[in-house]
């Protein structure tokens, strides 16, 4: 009957009746059987027909509540672009909406990076804007006139439903189906994934990882199919991803290790052989059509790995080929291992270029470039962040990850390397967190399904036998055959009984409870994060009452909208890196540096205008035409990411470039310490930055408690309280002061005369209305 | 000075007497009493006077004429005249531009409802608003100063008829003036001033009224608004305005300073922080937002009669900003949308409520009838500029909805009022939308159907192929290694009647029968076997076995058979036969259990 159930499995092509009714039967039920053959009408009746409407539900479900998870931020402010990228891909996508594809890719920025301006067409991966675009195409093609701007926010949303369909597709080829469906319920709601993907954070990262797990998916249904046709499905993926995310750099590493190492387990197949060469070949060349990837693939050391395996599989196939002509058994052992060993070692060492390499750069970006260094996204990974954004899986992934080496096969093979990868790259850098994201949620869900399957398979598993269509799985657990081999071997129901017969009731149902409750921890601890961490569009901040009620600070776009209604339309803007997507997207100015942080001196030119005293940096500003400068200050309301907090970086990039002008010592006290008030360095006292957050700060009490000029971000008050501007002049600021918008002056058309202004005396101090 | 002045009047007296002349000639009407009211106290120069006409020509007027100085008429936004009567108000009269020769300046022609006879007095109201006629001055201001502004207007009514006796009096915004004309000696109170009362003034009489004052009233002006009004059969009316909107005072100069502008009340007084905009009472889901989202600093209350939002712009608008933002409600259509079978008439505020005082540059209305009406026939209450109809396309629409495009500039308050809109819709093309969705999901739900249910694969797979192939003839052997084994079992019952009744010929027959259709089905079997033979299967050994153990079945039937004969013609004693028979069924189990194990195996 094995051929039964080889034709049933999956598909719902073949009766899938057939399998279950025809166990050891007799005659008259063999002969119902028969008859009951006729059609699929009686699809629900049947265990299959209910095992895929349940699949379906469960997926179905996961998508929905993957994506309602993502929308606190929807239904606590709006639907609005969240932080920094994303207003860039936003105004991308905007741009490609309204002037059609080429003119996208042709398109030169003349407002950002003044006076340079900035090839976008060239140096974005497109894929993220090209999928809102044509999403947005088809929805008006058929007169659904949704707005773009709605397009892009809910697309991380959905297409976290479609990662979590991949991850089920993936594990199951891992594992099984119960195991897929653990899977894709763990990946829709956990913390790792869902930071990058709310809706509004409308950024590469949240289509990449669909891209990702569909092209591992692909990779493995390759790998064991051995068939062209899934392994062009996974160059058409890989293409994909390459189009979306510069994180494609792992799969072309891990694709090409996970060979290697098959390789090195003697698992080498046919199969094997026509995956791996289908996909390097095609998908080079397809990777290469990307404008922003060009010729790196075969130019850079990242990609090096990929070639060298392909040649090695080569010479091995070769090998293998020779092996069956050749009779001289020994010679050619010989020559293989010979042959075998300076490819390995060739392959090893651009290995071990490609990942000290990139190690090299990471801790080498660290000292040599602030640049990168101050991105808090770059910083080494906590053990807390683990566990806050993975909860219960962290711990239980290393279970699945032994399961499945336990059992190994060939995919099984890939996914202990995935993961081992993964780990590595998470403890590099917070953001690389996300590709480890999947990957525990698929190892966590097959340990948590091999647990289950065995504390609670109840008794009924015993009288009838397993009716699940996927009976080859069945065998692989059983029998710890290999999939590879494990085609032709029969199911013996009753060995299985015997295993789980050692089982007490109670252990299983406190085992199973115990789980339960570890799950549905996981579901609150997930929720709460989401809720609370990673719900937050910074671009409007919110702030609570005693009672509860909610306080809006819409600062950002305060200032942002009065730059767009009430500056120049050419107006160039100054301000650090941080905001130039912003301004750009939401003032829609011409900005200075901007978050692409392409070029390093044009960001310390802004660094060293900021830090030098107001004469100096007068002059830089008027050799960078700046119209109006940009800060944000958060001493007002206790707002702690604000320039002067990132102060010191720009200290330390503008003394990179002008180690002359800059340094970073004189901005500290002689003790060491970052102050700003009396005791503070007189160079930071009277440098840009500090006179442009405090200008007129000094006469400002916001409290009875506290003096005038008490910075609440620093807790500190202000040292230098009489700050006086000559080239400068207030243009703007918020209403909770969060932006300050100061314009340059024009040259006076002659020195003006000193002379003071009569002005009127000043009061005493006014105490602020809001405490 | 005075004596230019003087000269000029004289200049200007004599002029139009000579005009005069003409028109007393025409209908003899005089401007009895007149009593102006030039209200400054808003950005807006509303001037309403009462006017006590007397016919003292020959012959009853059927109209009269209304006129605008020349400096002002570009600045016009309105003008009603009406009728006051002794009771109530009375209706609105109807006003046609013409022209009058050798004037400058703009006319209006004013259809009286009745005919004024000779010598019987009328008194009439009218009321005329200017927008941007309040010119600030100093034209830029600081933060810390106060708007002033200056108007320029007449002394006198403007009228084509001599004026016995007028009064004008001049309302401002605040107490302080700066400068003031002093034709007439005029009287200031508070913020008032008092001029007149002028006696026997010429028709056309100009005199240069000049008033320098403190107004920090919100000079702000819509420079454009596009109001969107898209009907629905389905119950809704979506109402959206996008408005840019501007601060038409006097320029900030300098800096901004937020420190002053939230601690001094006085800082900035002449800015805008915020405006009431009043929307009809059933609005629901308002929102108010602009390009980069949700404006939050809005604050929305559901009144009684209306519902009130208080819009504060992003920023408090000093002189000279700027902001743009959209406003859009829904309303039912219940309240606005009349039909009478296949008629509609949508009757709807041609433009609303913004904020009080309003001044509209630019308005462009766009309404959005639902796809497929047609005839559609409008009725405006002003003339308003149509544009040449366009086609909107939004969720289900195939043919797209028709949408009327019309324009106006220079609009104030009084310009509220409402547009009736008559069309004919087929109530049929109702159901054209549901049937769309209906009709998608069909075909969705059909592919799928037709997806799972058909093999699209281009390639074959020989061994699964052979794998079906053998399975369904597996299939088949089962079935009928069923049916023979059931043929087995009719024989039974057969031999078992013949031993009751002893009938040879039934037996016969039966015997017959069985030999006939166990043949067919053995060679139906031994073809499949074949046909296994020829797919490479190992199956076909079992079958063969299967036909062999069968064979021994058969022959073991036989037996019974013959037994059952011998015992009915009495060759064998009943005990031998038990005996014989018992053996004969325990070796047919054991057969048949070894096929069904054979066939389990299949």
């Amino acid at each position: 009957m094995a051929e039964h159930h080889t034709v049933t499995d999956g598909k719902h092509k073949a009766s899938p009746n057939a399998g279950g009714s025809l166990h050891g039967n007799s005659r008259p039920n063999v002969a119902s059987g028969g008859g009951g053959k006729g059609g699929l009408s009686g699809g629900l009746a049947q265990p299959a027909g209910w095992q895929s409407l349940l699949s379906f539900t469960i997926l179905f479900l996961a998508w929905l509540a993957g994506f309602s998870s993502r929308l606190f931020a929807v239904i606590r402010f709006e639907s609005i672009i969240h932080e920094f990228d994303p207003w860039f891909n936003y105004r991308s996508t905007h741009h490609l909406t309204t002037n059609g594809f080429y003119e996208f890719l042709n398109w030169f920025d003349e407002r950002s990076w003044y006076p340079l301006g900035r090839i976008v067409g060239g140096t974005v991966y497109p894929g993220l804007m090209v999928t809102a675009g044509l999403i947005h195409y088809v929805l008006n093609l058929l007169h659904l006139t949704v707005h773009i701007r709605d397009v892009c926010v809910f697309l991380a949303p959905v297409f976290s439903g479609l990662t979590s369909i991949s991850t089920f597709l993936l594990t199951r080829e891992l594992w099984n189906q119960g195991a897929g469906l653990l899977a894709a319920c763990f990946i829709a709601i956990v913390p790792g994934y869902i930071s990058r993907s709310v809706a509004g954070s409308f950024d590469n990262e949240g289509i990449a990882i669909f891209a990702l797990q569909f092209t591992y998916y692909l990779w493995v249904k390759s790998i064991k199919t051995g068939s062209v046709f899934w392994s062009i499905g996974c160059c058409l993926s890989y293409f994909y991803m390459v189009s979306a995310w510069g994180g494609y750099v792992f799969i072309i590493n891990l694709i090409p290790l996970h060979v290697f190492v098959l390789l090195l387990m003697q698992r080498y197949s046919r199969r094997v052989y026509i995956a791996y060469s289908t996909f390097y070949i095609v998908g080079l060349v397809l990777s290469m059509q990307i404008p922003f990837v060009g010729f790196q693939p075969i130019r850079t050391s990242e990609h090096m790995a990929a070639a060298g395996v392909f040649a090695l599989l080569q010479a091995y196939a070769f090998l293998q080929y020779l092996k069956n002509r050749l009779t001289k058994q020994e010679f050619q052992t010989l020559f293989f291992l010979g042959v075998a060993l300076a490819a390995g070692v060739v392959f090893l060492t651009v290995i071990y270029l490609t990942y000290t390499g990139e190690l090299w750069t990471v801790s080498y970006a660290k000292i040599h470039i602030p640049i990168i260094a101050s991105v808090s996204e770059h910083q080494p990974t906590t053990w807390v962040s683990f566990f806050f954004d993975l909860h219960i899986l962290v711990c239980t992934f290393p279970a699945g990850l032994w399961f499945c080496i336990k059992n190994v096969n060939d995919e099984r093979v890939f996914v202990a390397l995935y993961a081992i990868s993964a780990v590595y790259f998470a403890g590099v850098m917070v953001r690389l967190m996300l590709t480890l994201t999947p990957v525990v949620c698929m190892l966590s869900a097959i340990a948590f399904s091999s647990v289950f399957e065995h504390y609670l398979g109840d008794d009924m598993k015993r009288e009838n036998p397993p009716v699940e269509d996927s009976s080859d799985e069945d065998d692989k657990r059983n029998s710890g055959n290999l999939y590879d081999k494990a085609g032709k071997v029969r199911k013996h129901v009753s060995e299985q009984e015997k295993a789980e017969e050692g089982l007490g009731p109670n252990i299983k149902s406190i085992v199973t409870m115990l789980m339960l409750m570890l799950l549905m921890m996981f579901a609150v601890h997930c929720t709460w994060v989401t809720s609370n961490a990673y719900s937050s569009p910074s671009v409007v901040l919110a702030s609570y009452n005693h009672d509860g009620t909610r306080n809006i600070l819409d600062d950002f776009r305060e200032a942002y909208y009065w730059l767009r209604q009430n500056t120049d339309e050419h107006a160039r803007v100054m301000s650090w890196w941080d905001y130039g997507y912003q301004i750009a997207g939401m003032a829609n100015r011409t900005t200075l540096v901007d978050n692409n942080t392409w070029n390093n001196s044009h960001i310390a030119l802004v660094g060293k205008a900021m830090s030098s005293n107001e004469s100096a940096a007068y002059e830089i500003m008027r050799s960078l035409d700046v119209d109006y400068v940009l800060i944000i200050f958060g001493g007002v309301i206790g707002y702690s990411g604000d320039d002067i907090n990132k102060f010191l970086w720009m200290v330390r990039i503008a003394e990179g470039e002008h180690p002359k002008d800059i340094r970073e010592s004189d901005y500290f006290t002689p003790q060491g310490e970052f102050r700003v008030d009396k005791a503070g360095s007189p160079v930071l006292l009277s440098c840009l930055m500090y006179k442009m957050s405090y200008y007129r700060f000094g006469e400002m009490q916001l409290d009875f408690r506290t003096p005038p000029g008490f910075d609440r971000t620093r807790n500190a008050e202000i040292g230098n309280k009489d700050i006086k501007f000559k080239h400068l002049e207030e243009a703007f600021t918020s209403e909770h002061w969060l932006v300050r918008i100061y314009k340059v002056k024009k040259l006076d058309n002659r020195e003006p005369l000193d002379h003071k202004l009569r002005s009127i005396v000043p009061r005493p101090k006014y105490t602020s209305k809001k405490v | 000075h005075i004596s230019v002045g003087c000269t000029y009047l004289l200049l200007l007296l004599y002029n139009s007497l000579f005009y005069f002349s003409v028109f007393a000639a025409d209908d003899g009407l005089v401007n009895e009493e007149v009593k102006r009211t030039v209200d400054l106290s808003t950005h807006l120069a509303k001037i309403t006077a009462e006017i006590l006409l007397s016919n003292q020509g020959d012959s009853a007027v059927h109209s009269f004429i209304l006129a605008v100085e020349s400096d002002l008429a570009p600045h016009l936004a309105y003008i009603g005249a009406s009728v006051k009567g002794d009771e109530e108000e009375d209706g609105m009269l109807e006003l046609k531009q013409t022209a009058i020769q050798g004037q400058s300046g703009e006319f209006y022609k004013v259809q009286l409802p009745s005919s004024l006879g000779a010598g019987a007095k009328l008194r009439v109201k009218v009321e005329t608003v200017f927008s941007h006629v309040l010119r600030p001055f100093p034209t830029h201001i600081t933060q810390a100063e106060r708007q002033l502004v200056v108007f320029q207007g007449n002394h006198y009514l403007f009228s084509p008829y001599p004026t016995r006796s007028q009064t004008t009096r001049v309302r401002l915004a605040s107490k302080t003036v700066e400068t003031y004309t002093k034709l007439g000696n005029p009287s200031k109170s508070d913020d008032a001033i008092e001029y007149g009362p002028f006696r026997d003034v010429a028709p056309f009489s100009e005199d240069t009224m000049k008033v320098h004052y403190e107004n920090n009233t919100p000079f702000l002006t819509i420079s454009s608004i596009t109001r969107t009004i898209e009907v629905s059969h389905w119950g809704n009316i979506a109402v959206e305005e996008t408005i840019d909107l501007r601060h038409t005072g006097a320029f900030l100069k300098g800096p901004f300073s937020r420190y002053d502008y939230q601690r001094q009340s006085d800082s900035g007084i002449s800015s805008v922080k915020s405006f009431k905009t009043i929307l009809p009472a059933s609005a629901q889901d308002v929102y108010y937002r602009d390009e980069i989202g949700n404006i939050s600093t809005s604050h929305l209350q559901v009144l009684e009669d209306s519902v009130e939002v208080e819009v504060r712009p992003r920023f408090p608008l000093f002189g000279g900003w700027k902001t743009h933002y959209i406003i859009g409600y829904n309303l039912p259509s219940y309240e606005y949308l009349y039909t009478l079978g296949d008629q509609y008439a949508l009757k709807m505020r041609l433009v609303d409520h913004v904020y009080d005082d309003q001044v509209i540059d630019s308005l462009t209305v766009k309404l959005i009838l639902p796809e497929g009406a047609r005839n559609i026939h409008v009725e405006t209450p002003y003339p308003i500029d149509r544009v040449p109809d366009q086609l909107h396309y939004t969720y289900l629409d195939t043919f797209g909805r028709p949408v009327l495009v019309a324009s106006k500039t220079n609009l104030v308050e009084q310009h509220i009022q409402d547009i009736v809109v008559h069309y004919t819709f087929n109530k049929i093309l109702m159901l054209q939308e549901p049937l769309l969705v209906v009709g998608a999901f069909y075909i969705l739900f059909f592919t799928v159907i037709i997806y799972v249910r058909l093999d699209f694969s281009i390639t074959k797979d020989p061994a699964a192929e052979v794998r079906m192939k053998v399975a369904s003839i597996t299939e088949q052997v089962l079935t009928l290694v069923n049916k023979r084994l059931g043929l087995y079992r009719h024989m039974d019952e057969v031999v078992n009647r013949y031993k009751q009744s002893r009938d040879a010929g039934a037996l016969n027959s039966g015997r017959k029968t069985l030999e006939a259709d166990h043949r067919t089905l053995t060679n139906d079997i031994s073809s499949l076997q074949a046909r296994l033979k020829a797919e490479g299967s190992d199956l076909a050994d079992k079958v063969g076995e299967v036909q062999k153990l069968d064979g021994q079945v058969k022959e073991l039937v036989c037996r019974s058979c013959q037994e059952a004969e011998r015992l009915v013609a009495g060759k064998v004693k009943k005990e031998a036969y038990i005996e014989n028979e018992k053996n004969l069924a325990s070796k047919r189990l054991d057969l048949v259990t070894r096929i069904d194990s054979l066939l389990d195996t299949l």
